[in-house]
C-alpha cells in the first residue's frame, strides 16, 4: 500500500479496512452524487477480508452488481434478491420488503452461509422506508446490529427523498455516517464515527473511486484555503514603515517601570492606611463642648 | 459523605435537644435519616444529588425527590449519557435503588459502565487547592500592571459550587469496581426483552410505554417506596433513569414524522410518571432526543412535564468547537425549566450563559466567559476584527489594515 496517501485520507481507509464488530454503517447520499459505488467499495474490501458478504438488494439487479464488483473474489457474495419482485406480486420473489424483520433476515443469512464474519449489505434502506415505518426500520437495524448475526450492517440512504425527522433518526442510530457529496475534485465524503466510549470523531475527505473499486483518497477538502488568505492579510504588519517610534529600548523600559503611576494603590500604600493606629478614638473636648449630662439642652433657652 | 450527612443530622438532633426553650425546629427526621439526601435551604424539599456537583448548583442545591429532570440530548448522545450515568452512579455510592430502562443498549451495559466514584479523600483537597490556584495568578499580578480602579475587583469565580459539599466527584476514565456495583439494588427495563402483551384497545406506541410505567409503578409498590406505605423498614429513594425516550425504537414516531400520529403516547407517559413519583420516594433522570422531533409544540410539552429540563448542545461538529469563545468547553448547557414545588416563585439560576466541559475527574458547568487575553501583540480590536472576518469570511482588503495617517 502507498503510505502517503493512507496518511491523507486516514478516516475513510480505516473505515473500509474496519475489523470493528457491531457496527452500522450509513452512506448518505442525494440525487446529485450517488454513493452506490462507494457502497460497493465497501463491499469489496470485505469481500478481500474473506468475509461473506449478504446483499439484499432492491435497486440493483444482480448483473449489475456482479459486473461491477468484477475481479474480486465474489464466491462469497451472497446476493439476496429482491429487485426484480420486492413486493411479491409474481411469486417468485426470494426477498421482499414484508421480509425486513430481524428473524427473517437472521434465518435467511444463516440458511445460506456459514462463515462466522459476515456484512449485510442494504441497497438501499430508502427503498425500505418507502414501505415499512421509520421506526419498525429502526428497530430492525439496531437489533441486526446488537444481535450477533451479522458483524457489521452498512446500508445506502438517499437522504432528500426522506423527510428530515426520518433520516435524522436513522443517522442517529449509525455508529459511522457517511454523507457523500459532489465538489470540483471528486466526491467529498464527511464522516462522524462515534466510538463506544462516546467520543465522536469528524473528519472531511475528497476521493475518487477508480473502475476496480479502489477509494483513492485526495486529502482534505480545499476550505482552508480562503482562510489561509486571511491569515495573510492579518500578518501584515501595521507598524511596519511608522513615522514615530512606538519601540521601547531596555533602558527606556527600565525607566518606565520604575516610575509610580498617580492614583495608583501600591501595596505599601495601601497597608500604609489600613495599619496607621490601633483604631482608638481620641476625643479632645475643646471650650464650647457641652459636659453637662444632666441637662442636654442647657444651650437652649428654654 | 453518607456518613457525614448522618453526623450532622445527629448532631443537629442533639442540639436541638440540648435546647433549654420549647421551641423545636420543624424537621421530619424520618425522612433525614436516608443517605445521599439533604433538606434544601430555600424551601425544606428533600433533595438528593446529581451526581455532577455543578448541576446541582444549577438546579438549586439538588433534585428535588418526586421530581423528573429531562435533559435534552445533545446531537451525539454522549454527554448526556454521562450525566445519566453520573446520576446512577450517585445513587449506588449513596446505596440508593436504581431502576434504569433502554431501548437502544441493554441497561446492563449502562450500569457496567458507570464512572469510579473518588471515595478517598484525594477530593478533599479540592477546596484547598482553589486558593493555591487563585494565588497563583496573584504572583503575576504584581507583574502585570492593571488599571488601578479594577485593582480591587473581586475575582470572577466561574466555576459553580455550593458552599457545602453535597454528591461525590468520579473519574471517568475507570468504571466502578465490580464489588461497588453489586451491592446496589438494580431494576432493569429493556424493551426488547420486554414481553408485549398487545392489547386491541391501545395503540402499540402507548403499549410500550405502558408496560414502563406498569414496571415503575410494580417496583414502587413492591419494594415500598410509596409515601403511602406503612413504615416497616427504613426508608430508601429510587432513582430512576430513562434513557432516549421518544426516540424510534420506544416505537414512537415522534422524531420521524412533522405530525406524528402518536404525539400524546410521550406526554402521558410523563404526566402518569409525573403523578407517580409525586407519592413516592423516587426520582428520575429522563433524556429525550429532542432534536430529532420536528415538532416546536411537542418539544414544549414535553418540557412542561417535566419539573426540571435542561438542554446540552455539544460544540461537536458545529463551527464553534474552534471559536474563541468555546475552545475551553465542550458545549453549552441551558436551562429550560425551573421547579416551581409548593409555590409560585422559583429560585431561577443567578447566571444564563452556562457551558460545560468534561474533563477525566470532572463533570464541570461554568460560567461562560472569554479567557483573559495574555498575549501582548493582539490588541482588543484587531481580536474583535480578527473574530469578526472568521465569521463573515468576507473579504476584506489587506490594504486597510495598514496604519494610515
Amino acid at each position: 500500500m502507498l503510505i502517503s496517501f493512507s496518511i491523507c485520507s486516514t478516516m475513510l481507509h480505516d473505515l473500509l479496512q474496519g475489523t470493528d464488530t457491531g457496527g452500522l454503517f450509513i452512506i448518505q447520499d442525494s440525487g446529485s452524487c450517488s454513493g452506490r459505488r462507494l457502497l460497493w467499495s465497501f463491499i469489496k474490501a470485505a469481500l478481500n477480508r474473506t468475509e461473506a458478504v449478504h446483499v439484499l438488494s432492491f435497486e440493483v439487479s444482480e448483473d449489475e452488481l456482479k459486473d461491477g464488483l468484477k475481479g474480486s473474489p465474489i464466491e462469497r457474495l451472497h446476493f439476496h434478491n429482491a429487485y426484480s419482485d420486492p413486493l411479491a406480486w409474481t411469486g417468485s420473489a426470494t426477498f421482499t420488503v414484508d421480509q425486513f424483520c430481524v428473524e427473517k433476515v437472521t434465518k435467511l443469512i444463516k440458511q445460506t452461509s456459514q462463515v462466522k464474519t459476515a456484512i449485510l449489505a442494504i441497497d438501499s434502506l430508502s427503498w425500505i422506508l418507502r414501505h415499512i415505518s421509520p421506526s419498525a426500520v429502526c428497530k430492525t437495524l439496531q437489533q441486526l446490529k446488537n444481535g450477533g448475526c451479522v458483524a457489521n450492517v452498512i446500508g445506502l440512504l438517499h437522504s432528500d427523498m426522506h423527510s428530515r425527522g426520518t433520516v435524522g433518526s436513522l443517522c442517529h442510530l449509525a455508529t459511522s455516517l457517511i454523507t457523500v457529496k459532489a465538489v470540483l475534485r471528486g466526491d467529498q465524503a464527511m464522516i462522524t464515527k462515534r466510538l463506544k466510549s462516546g467520543k465522536v470523531l469528524q473528519g472531511e475527505e475528497v476521493f475518487t473511486i477508480k473502475d476496480d473499486l479502489t477509494v483513492i483518497g485526495q486529502g482534505k477538502p480545499s476550505r482552508s484555503e480562503p482562510q489561509e488568505q486571511m491569515c495573510i492579510s492579518n500578518m501584515a504588519d501595521p507598524t511596519a514603515n511608522l513615522t514615530f517610534n512606538l519601540r521601547l529600548s531596555e533602558s527606556q523600559r527600565e525607566a518606565k517601570e520604575k516610575l509610580a503611576l498617580p492614583f495608583v494603590f501600591s501595596k505599601e500604600k495601601k497597608a500604609a492606611l489600613l495599619h496607621t493606629g490601633s483604631g482608638r478614638i481620641v476625643y479632645e473636648p475643646d471650650a464650647n463642648d457641652d459636659y453637662d449630662q444632666e441637662d442636654p439642652d442647657d444651650d437652649l433657652d428654654v | 459523605m453518607a456518613a457525614s450527612v448522618n453526623d450532622t443530622c445527629k448532631q443537629s438532633v442533639e442540639r436541638t435537644s440540648l435546647n433549654p426553650t420549647s421551641f423545636q425546629k420543624k424537621t421530619r427526621n424520618k425522612l433525614l435519616s436516608i443517605p445521599g439526601t439533604r433538606l434544601s435551604v430555600q424551601n425544606g424539599q428533600l433533595l438528593v444529588s446529581t451526581g455532577v456537583t455543578s448541576l446541582d448548583y444549577v438546579l438549586g442545591g439538588g433534585l428535588a425527590v418526586g421530581t423528573v429532570l429531562l435533559i435534552e440530548e445533545d446531537r451525539y448522545d454522549s454527554y448526556t449519557r454521562m450525566i445519566l450515568k453520573y446520576f446512577l452512579a450517585e445513587g449506588v455510592v449513596c446505596q440508593h435503588e436504581l431502576f434504569i430502562a433502554a431501548a437502544q443498549d441493554h441497561p446492563n451495559d449502562i450500569f457496567q459502565e458507570l464512572p469510579d466514584p473518588i471515595l478517598d479523600d484525594v477530593v478533599m483537597h479540592k477546596p484547598a487547592d482553589q486558593p493555591r490556584l487563585s494565588s497563583e495568578p496573584h504572583g503575576n499580578l504584581d507583574a502585570m500592571k492593571i488599571a488601578w480602579r479594577y485593582q480591587n475587583l473581586p475575582k470572577v469565580q466561574s466555576g459553580l459550587a455550593s458552599s457545602s459539599r453535597f454528591g461525590h466527584y468520579y473519574d471517568v476514565s475507570k468504571t466502578m469496581e465490580p464489588e461497588i456495583r453489586q451491592a446496589a439494588k438494580c431494576h432493569h427495563f429493556y424493551l426488547p426483552e420486554h414481553p408485549r402483551q398487545s392489547s386491541a384497545t391501545r395503540s402499540p406506541v402507548l403499549d410500550s410505554y405502558a408496560a414502563l410505567l406498569k414496571s415503575i409503578e410494580e417496583v414502587i409498590r413492591r419494594e415500598g417506596f410509596s409515601v403511602a406505605a406503612p413504615l416497616t423498614k427504613s426508608r430508601n429513594i429510587l432513582r430512576i433513569g430513562l434513557h432516549s425516550l421518544g426516540s424510534p425504537l420506544w416505537g414512537d414516531d415522534l422524531c420521524c414524522q412533522d405530525n406524528p400520529k402518536h404525539s400524546h403516547a410521550l406526554t402521558t407517559f410523563l404526566y402518569g410518571l409525573r403523578a407517580l413519583l409525586r407519592s413516592s420516594l423516587s426520582v428520575a433522570v429522563v433524556t429525550v432526543p429532542s432534536h430529532l422531533i420536528q415538532s416546536r409544540s411537542l418539544r414544549g410539552s414535553i418540557t412542561r412535564l417535566c419539573d426540571n429540563a435542561i438542554a446540552l448542545e455539544s460544540f461537536k461538529g458545529s463551527e464553534r468547537e474552534t471559536g474563541p469563545l468555546c475552545k475551553d468547553y465542550h458545549g453549552l448547557l441551558h436551562v429550560r425549566q425551573v421547579p416551581h414545588l409548593n409555590c409560585l416563585t422559583s429560585q431561577l439560576p443567578d447566571h444564563k450563559d452556562l457551558a460545560f466541559k468534561l474533563k477525566r475527574k470532572q463533570f464541570s458547568i461554568e460560567r461562560l466567559h472569554l479567557p483573559p487575553d495574555l498575549s501582548e501583540t493582539v490588541s482588543r480590536v484587531s481580536r474583535a476584527d480578527a473574530a469578526g472576518a472568521a465569521a463573515l469570511a468576507s473579504a476584506c482588503d489587506s490594504g486597510n489594515k495598514h496604519l494610515d495617517f
